[in-house]
């Protein structure tokens, strides 16, 4: 008898210790938040903010490739290691559909940084204004629009015609504007490109409406978008839309009537006295009006970096995987072998390369996407092309650019025979100012001028199927309303 | 000396027995049932004189007056040994032994006894994968069982071979089976973290391996329920046997070799050939753009055989010993091993030291207890990616180096320093930008990418029979992996140039366990109604937590771990993760008079990994036997003298499959990141909380046989497995811009097919005997649904090509490639067919006035690319099987084993690699490339960077072949010294082997072996040969001695 109740006893420990422990069945994970507290803190809701910027600095973005993809398009690189990789196709005007690190993936990370955006937007609105406030809200609304624009301008520059072919009409790419997070039916047509710019234009306009005039420190200005950065952006977006008009009464806003040239309210931008200051650490200067930050625990990724891909391996570890054509912009004789610009160029095994970047190791220098240099020449040259003239202070800002590294050199309305002329040495210094930024083949397509010729690559015509993109493999495959270019 | 020693033994003892006074014994050998027993074997004890029966089972010896036992013995019957004593007649009545038909097979939570088994499992015995040179068992278990494939997915040592058990039952879960180890379900595939590879099951000496039983259908694995999709393998381990203590040592060493490498070019074809190219390219410039010999230390020019520097002769040893024995209330078994095996590729190396305890007691008459502890620490090294490993495309891959670098330039400068320049090796007299891409030797020599396995598999059990039909049974196990990761790049090498050496340590934690709890009823009613029911809860909990440490920038070069000096310190191998499996489950066994069987299982479980609302799943499965030959009706037809079984068994059910679904994969979670030094909340996955098992129904018919007393026994199955709700993490238009792709439970697929297994012992006397094996499977695999909207999945090989397709259909995994159509006789011009049907023609570099793509006619065609490819061909062997003899005469035994695969196809992308016209070295194939008008080949025109035309760029039709093989996949010949002259010297056996392991294959594939998988266990990229090491030839000389 007392046997039995001792196994009947035992029985019943094993029993109930055996039974099912419920909470292990649904584990909350420790190291990530879940979807339904997202919104809940000020500190989440910041963190997403800064998320949408790190989706934007991924390298393979604004953190180095968008700006490589457009400067390895113009002439001024030439490609040493032949590797598609490291954007070889995009050098021969080549990429196609299934390229991976280009068209795939630019159009990937672009759209999902969108995507980002669009869920923060919706989940503020749901939740998020109220847990901030109404004027916290704005600015961080006001961020992740701006970064949104950023993204669809650089799908437009890439993968759609530019604004001038049929003024917009041409397929741009499809326009999402609402965040997804689950199953859905994600099918959706190209819109044409002037809507995308429209909405682009729309974004700006409402973070110019809603961001701080600062956000207090040097770095976050550097880092964050305040009310300036809308205002740059703008300049750019509207030069290549071609609204020179548009262009100048933006730029007025944050460039001072006469020289030295300044923002006059929010953070106030101004060309740095010596160049090479503006691509050294700590990088947050008043030029730079945005920048991606990268530092040795935020490094930018095999294969991406600017460093990496513009340095060779004697200067700082390098890859040397473009080094400057020798019949590129250096080549240009106007361009003085004094200016302080032709420090940021390096020789080495009997090549030339750009030293903008050149911390070595995990290649953390700062990204720039806009700066304050940029914006005086777009003002400079909306100035002539719109008034079609040589115009006085479009050359006092081309001086600007110039005298500060090349004192010697100073340009006068006589120094151009008409206003072609003065427009064509804007581009010119545009290429030898901001080489290595991202904007030659920008600046190629806005103008409708050919893809250049290089070594063992034919030039093509605006017309060109090759001027633009092809549209990701991806895409066409999943969404079968999109068409191809 | 010891063979000497032996000899004079025996000749010792044959002098004594000459000396001897002999008579006759007579006899007759009978079966339980009376009929006589031909061919039986009656030996006297201790000697090895003897005799066979004749067909009527009478025998008639010579015995030597000191002879005391006879032993009798036939095949399939259980040996006996009969005292003589002053007898002149012996008769001798032998029992079926438990052997084929007989033997206990593992059924999950029991055994039951192979006659009774209604469902489909197969019996793998430890002794034939025992001894072989292979880092874990299930690498020899190639062609050993019908319906499971195996396949050595590439040359790296301890990677896990690809196993499916009747055909490939998920699209993008796992397809790997269950592998239960005595009773836990165990971790199985690849815990390094690092380049080198880490089978989880190589833990296990396969010494140590008692037997395997493989469950294929719904009937054998239902009790498994949500993990059963797959197959179930169960693994038993060695336990000990009444008796005094056995000692057995076995010992190997090993030599083995890289097979069938691609011919290259050397540094003069090289040389002469990229020349070439840049000339049809206009870029050949004689001072700034050309390639050049480079004359070496000796004065002549550079000529590198890369193979020589990654490859070489592998040498492998292992060393195992056990000791067993016990009473009747207590047996145990304990072993101890150790191997040391060297791979094919330089600095690849696999050492483990294993231990195995096993004891049982019992505790009076209701009580038994046990338990076990496994323990290993395997060491698993590399220096450096062997790009084989789902890594296809690593510039450092070892696979891939040797065939790309420049064999006109060396790893050594003139001076005897390293060849390097940044990352890349350095040029010398080439005047190119690159000529390769890392230097392999300063990363065979420099670098480390070993991982440390600790792990530790043990269980406890008691058991209690409170009455003897009533069987409670607690059973608590553990299975944890220690993983050990460290990793160094040196500054001077590629990988870790650029961030000027980096360093990694971290650990990664695994730790499961198991506590089952079941209970039993066996109870016979009225003599022939046998019933057991058998219900239990099981609960499994897993556990993983990764931390570790990277450190990049040296501020010494001598610093080559983390504890060096070091400028930044980063996290690695970070992470954390749990999962949760809760079951109760129970399984009726009903058979009538050993003739009518039947079984039914089921299994609710619940899973952690599953949505909030679909957490819990029952799975079941029901079958039945039928004896015949227990019917009057056949033996009334006189059938039962040919069958000495003949058994008809069916079973259908439903079972489920989450294999490799993530921890999380249901939720909708936001994870961290930093931007610009300060936190980010980052929405990172998108859920379901709807997501749910993937389930098999499973239909199996068959039947097994065995004639002649078992003599001949064989199987034969049919099945059919209905998947549903396959888990597809669904792929989203990528402007949609959604973190992950979303994990919904809606693919639905198709396995169907044939298995037939025969064995024989076609001749069995007392000097020879030969017993032989075949076994055939025929699968067909096809994919009936994928997504909504979603009408292919695209999977891609190491993340950069994009070769395999699966859709609706077809086979999983079909090749996807863009056809060409040979090349043009009259230009050297590539032909694509573009998606039209049109011809396209291709040169790379144009001349002015024509295109790179064009049409017949001249006129400007699109770019062909991916966007033309085609579905192809199909990856999924259609038959496959081995072919097993043992043919024993006298002490020599010879074992040949023979596997194959037909019907299916493999994309050898390497060769797209070996016809890349960059600076990429290049196959002997491109010497017959086309060079004037006229030539008919199939290799076009070359212009320097040309990367298209050969397949480099997107995958091509021209690299796909047919797979179809029969390999000689072991050949063992075996010496057993007699037994008399070893119990002299205290020893009860003593065998010696020379085994050769992938000796021979026949093929028209082209590459080094069609037997390869460079996406590893993938299931929807199978298929694939892109830079992967190739496999091994081994040759072992071996000993086994027991006392």
């Amino acid at each position: 008898m007392q046997k039995n109740i001792l196994y009947i006893s035992l029985a019943a420990i094993v029993l109930h210790a055996s039974a099912c422990y419920k909470s292990n069945l649904s584990p909350v994970p420790t190291n990530l938040i879940s979807d339904l507290s997202a919104f809940n803190t000020k500190e989440r809701i910041e963190g997403q903010v800064r998320a949408t910027y790190a989706a934007m600095k991924n390298a393979g973005l604004y953190g180095g490739r968008y700006q490589i993809f457009n400067d390895i398009r113009g002439e001024d690189f030439s490609n040493d290691r032949t590797n598609v990789v490291t954007g070889f196709d995009v050098w021969n005007y080549t990429p196609s559909n299934s390229s991976t690190n280009s068209v795939i993936n630019h159009w990937a990370r672009a759209y999902f940084t969108i995507n980002l955006a669009n869920v923060f937007l919706d989940g503020m609105n749901e939740k998020g204004t109220t847990v901030v406030g109404d004027a916290l809200s704005k600015n961080y609304q006001g961020e992740v629009r701006l970064i949104r624009a950023l993204c669809y301008y650089s799908l437009l520059q890439l993968y759609a015609r530019p604004y001038w072919d049929g003024n917009g009409s041409k397929p741009g790419v499809p326009l999402r504007l609402k965040g997804n997070t689950g199953q859905d039916d994600y099918a959706l047509t190209r819109s044409s490109v002037a809507e995308v710019y429209q909405q682009i234009i729309s974004d700006l306009d409402f973070a110019e409406q809603s961001l701080p005039l600062t956000n207090g420190s040097a770095i976050l200005n550097t880092i964050r978008a305040h009310r300036n950065t809308a205002i740059a952006i703008k300049t750019r977006v509207y030069l290549s839309m071609r609204k020179y008009a548009e262009v100048i009464t933006e730029a007025n806003k944050i460039v001072s009537a006469s020289a030295p040239f300044t923002a006059t309210s929010g953070v106030t931008h101004a060309l740095q006295a010596d160049i090479a200051n503006v691509f050294k650490p700590p990088y947050t200067n008043t030029e730079s009006i945005l920048s991606m930050p990268f530092s040795s625990n935020e490094a930018p990724g095999t294969q991406n970096q600017l460093g990496y891909y513009y340095g060779p391996s004697a200067f700082n570890g390098g890859n040397g995987e473009y080094s400057l054509s020798p019949t590129g912009i250096i080549a240009n004789a106007d361009w003085k072998a004094t200016d302080k610009r032709r420090t940021l160029i390096i020789t080495s095994g009997g090549k030339s390369y750009l030293s903008k970047y050149p911390t070595g190791g995990l290649f953390t220098d700062y990204a720039p996407v806009i700066r304050y240099a940029e914006v005086l020449l777009n003002l400079a040259e909306a100035r002539v092309r719109s008034a079609n003239t040589v115009d006085a202070k479009a050359i006092e800002l081309l001086n600007a650019i110039r005298t500060r590294s090349d004192p010697a050199t100073v340009f006068t309305a006589a120094s151009f025979a008409n206003s072609t002329a003065l427009a064509d040495a804007i581009l010119i210094e545009r290429r030898i100012e901001l080489l290595g930024e991202g904007l030659a083949g920008t600046d190629i397509t806005r103008l409708g001028l050919p893809l250049p010729a290089k070594p063992g690559v034919a030039a093509i015509p605006p017309s060109g199927q090759q001027y633009i993109w092809p549209i990701s493999s991806t895409e066409l495959l999943l969404n079968n309303l999109v068409v191809d270019n | 000396m010891r063979k000497k020693l032996l000899l004079l033994l025996s000749i010792v003892c044959l002098i004594g027995q000459a000396q001897a006074q002999n008579r006759t014994v007579t006899g007759k050998v009978t079966d339980a049932g009376g009929m006589p027993v031909p061919n039986a074997s009656v030996i006297i004890k201790g000697t090895s004189a003897g005799t066979t029966t004749n067909a009527e089972g009478f025998f008639s010896l010579s015995v030597p007056p000191n002879a005391r036992t006879l032993v009798f013995s036939a095949v399939t019957m259980t040996p006996l040994e009969i005292a003589i004593s002053n007898k002149t007649e012996v008769d001798a009545t032998l029992n079926t032994s438990e052997s084929a038909m007989q033997e206990v097979v593992v059924v999950g939570y029991g055994t039951q006894k192979r006659r009774e088994v209604t469902g489909s499992i197969v019996n793998v015995k430890g002794a034939v994968i025992a001894n072989k040179p292979v880092q874990s068992f299930e690498q020899a278990l190639g062609g050993r069982a019908a319906g499971v494939l195996i396949t050595i997915p590439n040359g790296v040592l301890n990677s896990p071979p690809v196993i499916r058990v009747r055909g490939t039952n998920s699209i993008s879960l796992s397809s790997y089976p269950l592998v239960v180890i005595d009773g836990i379900p165990a971790y199985t595939g690849d815990f390094s973290g690092t380049s080198s590879a880490g089978n989880a099951l190589a833990s296990i000496n396969p010494n140590d391996i008692e037997s395997i039983d493989i469950a294929k259908d719904a009937a054998a694995t239902a009790i498994y329920g949500s993990r059963a999709a797959n197959g179930v393998l169960f693994v038993t381990t060695k336990k000990g046997k009444s008796g005094k203590a056995r000692i057995s040592y076995d010992a190997w060493i090993g030599w083995s070799n890289p097979q069938r490498l691609p011919k290259l070019l050397d540094a003069f074809q090289y040389t002469d050939h990229k020349n070439d190219a840049l000339r049809n390219a206009g870029t050949f410039n004689a001072t700034t753009n050309f390639f050049a010999l480079t004359n070496g230390p000796d004065g002549q020019p550079i000529n590198t055989n890369w193979y020589d520097y990654v490859y070489r002769t592998g040498r492998q040893h292992s060393n195992s010993v056990s000791i067993s024995g016990g009473n009747d209330n207590t047996r145990y078994y304990f072993s101890v091993g150790y191997t040391d095996q060297q791979g094919i590729i330089q600095k690849n190396d696999f050492k483990r030291i294993s231990t195995l305890m096993n004891v049982d007691h019992k505790a009076g008459k209701r009580i038994q207890i046990g338990a076990k502890v496994q323990y290993s620490n395997d060491q698993n090294n590399a220096a450096v990616s062997s790009g084989s490993l789902g890594d296809a495309f690593a510039t450092a891959g070892l696979g891939r180096v040797p065939l790309v670098t420049a064999p006109n330039i060396s790893p050594y400068n003139n001076d005897g320093t390293y060849n390097y320049s940044g990352a890349l090796i350095g040029v010398m007299g080439n005047k190119q930008g690159q000529v390769g891409f890392n230097n392999p030797v300063i990363q065979l020599e420099q670098n480390r990418n070993n991982s440390e396995l600790n792990h530790l598999i043990s269980n406890v059990f008691v058991q209690f029979k409170p009455l003897n039909w009533i069987t409670l049974k607690t059973l608590y196990g553990i299975d944890y992996v220690f993983a050990d990761n460290e990793q160094y790049f040196s500054p001077i090498s590629g990988e870790g140039f650029s961030s000027n050496g980096s360093v990694s340590s971290f650990f990664g934690k695994n730790k499961r366990w198991v506590w089952a709890n079941t209970v039993q009823f066996d109870y016979i009613f009225a003599e022939k109604h046998s019933v057991s029911l058998l219900g239990g809860i099981e609960q499994q909990k897993s556990n993983f937590t990764g931390y570790g440490l990277n450190r990049t920038s040296a501020t010494d070069p001598e610093f080559k771990n983390i504890q060096g000096g070091w400028t930044t310190p980063n996290v690695a191998g970070v992470g954390i993760g749990e999962d949760y499996l809760y079951s109760e489950f129970g399984r009726l066994q009903y058979n009538f008079d050993t003739k009518y069987f039947l079984t039914a299982s089921l299994r609710k479980d619940g899973a952690s990994q599953l949505g909030a609302n679909s957490k819990y799943g029952t799975f079941w499965g029901v079958s039945a036997g039928w004896e015949i030959t227990k019917e009057n009706f056949w033996s009334g037809a006189n059938l039962d003298k040919v069958f000495s079984s003949f058994k008809l068994r069916g079973s259908y059910g439903k079972v489920g499959n989450i294999a490799g679904l993530g921890n999380f994969a249901s939720l909708s979670v936001f994870g961290s990141g930093l931007y610009g030094g300060t936190g980010t909340v980052s929405f990172s996955q998108a859920g379901n909380e709807n997501l749910t098992w993937e389930t098999s129904t499973k239909t199996d018919v068959g039947f097994s046989l065995g004639i002649l007393n078992d003599r001949i026994t064989a199987d034969v199955g049919f099945y059919k497995n209905d998947i549903n709700g396959l888990i597809l993490n669904v792929p989203q238009p990528p402007s949609a811009g959604l973190p992950t792709d979303i994990p919904q439970n809606v693919g639905k697929m198709y396995n169907r097919g044939v298995e037939v297994a025969v064995s024989a012992i076609p001749v069995s006397n007392k000097n020879v005997e030969w017993t032989t094996s075949f076994n055939i499977s025929y699968n067909k695999n096809e994919v009936t649904a994928l997504a909504l909207g979603l009408d292919q999945i695209v999977s891609s090989t190491g993340g950069l090509e994009n070769p395999s397709i699966t859709k609706p259909g077809n086979p999983i995994g079909m090749l996807f490639v863009t056809r060409t159509a040979g090349v043009d006789p009259a230009t050297g011009r590539r032909i694509f067919i573009n998606k039209n049907g049109q011809q396209v023609y291709f040169q790379h570099v144009a001349p002015a006035g024509q295109f790179r793509f064009a049409f017949a006619d001249g006129t400007v065609a699109p770019a062909v690319s991916s966007a033309d490819a085609v579905v192809y061909k199909n990856t999924n062997p259609k038959f496959f099987g081995g072919f097993d003899n043992t043919i024993r005469f006298r002490s020599f035994e010879l074992n040949a084993l023979f596997t194959y695969q037909l019907g299916s196809y493999v994309y050898f992308g390497t060769n797209a690699g070996l016809r890349d016209q960059r600076f990429w070295n290049n196959s002997t194939d491109v010497l017959r490339k086309w060079q004037t008008k006229g030539d008919v080949t199939d290799i076009p025109k070359v212009f320097f960077g040309d990367n298209i035309s050969n397949g480099s760029s997107f995958p091509l039709d021209i690299n796909v072949f047919k797979s179809d093989f029969i390999k000689l996949r072991s050949l063992t010949l075996s010496y057993n010294f007699s037994k008399n002259i070893l119990e002299r010297a205290g020893i009860s056996n003593a065998r010696f082997y020379v085994t050769g392991n992938n000796l021979a294959i026949l093929t028209d594939y082209p590459g080094p072996d069609p037997e390869v998988s460079s996406n590893g266990n993938g299931s929807s990229n199978f298929g694939i040969d892109r830079n992967t090491v190739v496999n091994q030839r081994t040759v072992t000389v071996g000993i086994n001695v027991s006392f």
